[in-house]
């Protein structure tokens, strides 16, 4: 069972459907019509450019070259990180690349090795697909993670420094606000871990159902990938908040004045 | 005890002290008065190193207050904050919170301690399963006057804590922090149960001087 390929002629045909939004936005007057070409225009091209990119990289298979393109990933998710972020970026770049990156090793290599038991762990279309998904869906659960962190420590300001007053170390008196930060980040993903399935097809079983596999090995798929999220975010998350404690924290253990976006400069 | 040295202290661009010095004695009595606005809580958040002065030095016990030995002036300090409280736990959980800090492992916190106190300050033994958010203002206040004591230290600094509490129960709490010749007392009060009490210094923080 191979997957059927679209021709150029096909998928012209796609485009055809487009005219559907741009008459009705005509009609309605929703002004949608010019986003949505140069939106649509972007994704060709980025998507022909990373084809033509990634059909070298699974030809050329170099684990060198694989393992600088998932840097390559991580970089440009970590700079997506610390948009949606309320966070100063100079303070948690290096925090969040570091953290994304070591939790999305960990994670694939353990997968590559132990669990798929690949001959060559850093394999392009394992390396670089697994990797993408990692990623993809430990963002949002990391920058949810770290902003909860800090603006409730923030927010809680009096509490937390009566808690600093009565003895606590700089631990003990964070830990109830890094308890709650990276239950809120793992939330949605242990919620749709638990939906699976039976409200949507997941992406991965999708690719792979796709691909040409029957569905009992892209479940199998589905359930790794969806374990190994979670506890990517976990390391994520807590990495993250770990290695910007340095930043962000004084050494009297009180929140610096100047680590989110709307304060003043110092 | 409490030593403040030509303390210079901005916060957001306001000048909060200009060149403020203050001695106050091991097992000195002493209630600082002043308008809002005027710092009175700076000069606690100094000590337990919640702000830091843009210059000048404060010392505990003789040791200047740096990022080394605040962690050990915070274990040696009691601090009650204005209606501070822990989150929207049970009054209970808030000692057990306050006994699970491990420098606080060594403290009785034993029931018969809690109820000795609890009687003391007039609160029932019911308030104990009560969530915090339930209690009145001065309910709150003596709970985080009795977790203070119950932390045994000798070095109390007390904002206000006398606000909320009725004519009768001012006078007691007071006189019970007065009355302990070995503790060290900071109060932050405009209650006249502190201001006339002739064991009391009165340190007035507009003027910069102790009160004659």
């Amino acid at each position: 069972m191979e997957t059927i390929d679209i021709s150029i002629y096909s998928l012209s045909l796609v485009f055809l459907l487009l005219a559907v939004p741009v008459i009705l936005s005509q009609v309605y007057g929703l002004g949608l019509i010019k986003p949505l070409l140069s939106s649509a225009t972007r994704m060709t091209i980025q998507l022909v450019l990373i084809g033509v990119f990634l059909k070298y990289l699974f030809l050329w298979n170099n684990a060198l070259i694989n393992i600088l393109w998932l840097f390559v990933m991580i970089l440009v998710a970590v700079f997506s990180a610390i948009r949606g972020s309320s966070m100063k970026p100079d303070k948690i770049f290096a925090p969040i690349f570091i953290s994304f990156a070591l939790a999305t090793f960990v994670i694939i290599f353990y997968i590559n090795m132990f669990v798929i038991r690949l001959d060559h762990v850093f394999d392009a279309r394992y390396l670089i697909v697994l990797g993408g998904m990692l990623l993809g869906n430990s963002l949002r659960g990391n920058i949810v993670g770290i902003d909860t962190f800090y603006k409730s420590i923030r927010k809680d300001a009096k509490k937390y420094l009566y808690v600093l007053s009565l003895g606590a170390t700089h631990h003990e008196a964070v830990r109830t606000y890094m308890k709650e930060s990276i239950r809120l980040a793992l939330k949605p993903t242990i919620a749709s871990m638990a939906t699976i399935g039976i409200v949507a097809l997941p992406g991965m079983m999708t690719g792979v159902i796709l691909g040409g596999a029957s569905p009992d090995v892209a479940i199998k798929y589905q359930i790794m990938i969806m374990i190994g999220i979670v506890v990517s975010t976990m390391i994520s998350v807590l990495l993250t908040i770990l290695l910007t404690s340095q930043a962000c924290f004084t050494e009297y253990g009180t929140l610096r004045r100047n680590i989110f976006i709307e304060d003043n400069p110092e | 005890m409490i030593k403040y040295e030509n303390i210079n202290l901005y916060f957001d661009g306001k000048m909060i002290f200009n060149d403020l010095s203050l001695k106050i004695a091991k097992g000195e009595k002493v209630v600082v008065l002043g308008k809002s606005g005027l710092g009175k809580s700076s000069l606690f958040s100094l000590i337990l190193g919640f702000v830091r002065p843009q210059s000048g030095r404060v010392s505990f016990d003789g040791d200047p207050v740096d990022e080394h030995t605040i962690w050990h002036v915070r274990q040696k300090v009691s601090f009650v904050d204005q209606d501070v409280s822990i989150g929207d736990y049970k009054v209970s959980d808030w000692f057990s919170f306050v006994a699970g800090i491990k420098s606080n492992h060594s403290l009785n916190f034993g029931e018969e301690r809690i109820n000795e106190l609890m009687d003391l300050f007039e609160l029932g033994r019911d308030l104990l399963d009560k969530y915090i958010s339930a209690l009145s203002g001065g309910e709150r206040q003596r709970v985080a006057i009795i977790v203070s004591v119950l932390l045994g230290r000798r070095v109390f600094l007390l904002d206000e804590v006398t606000s909320a509490l009725d004519k009768n129960l001012k006078k007691k709490t007071a006189d019970f922090f007065i009355e302990r010749k070995d503790w060290t007392v900071v109060s932050i009060s405009h209650d006249a149960v502190w201001l006339d009490n002739p064991n009391v210094k009165v340190f007035d923080l507009e003027k910069k001087a102790w009160k004659q």
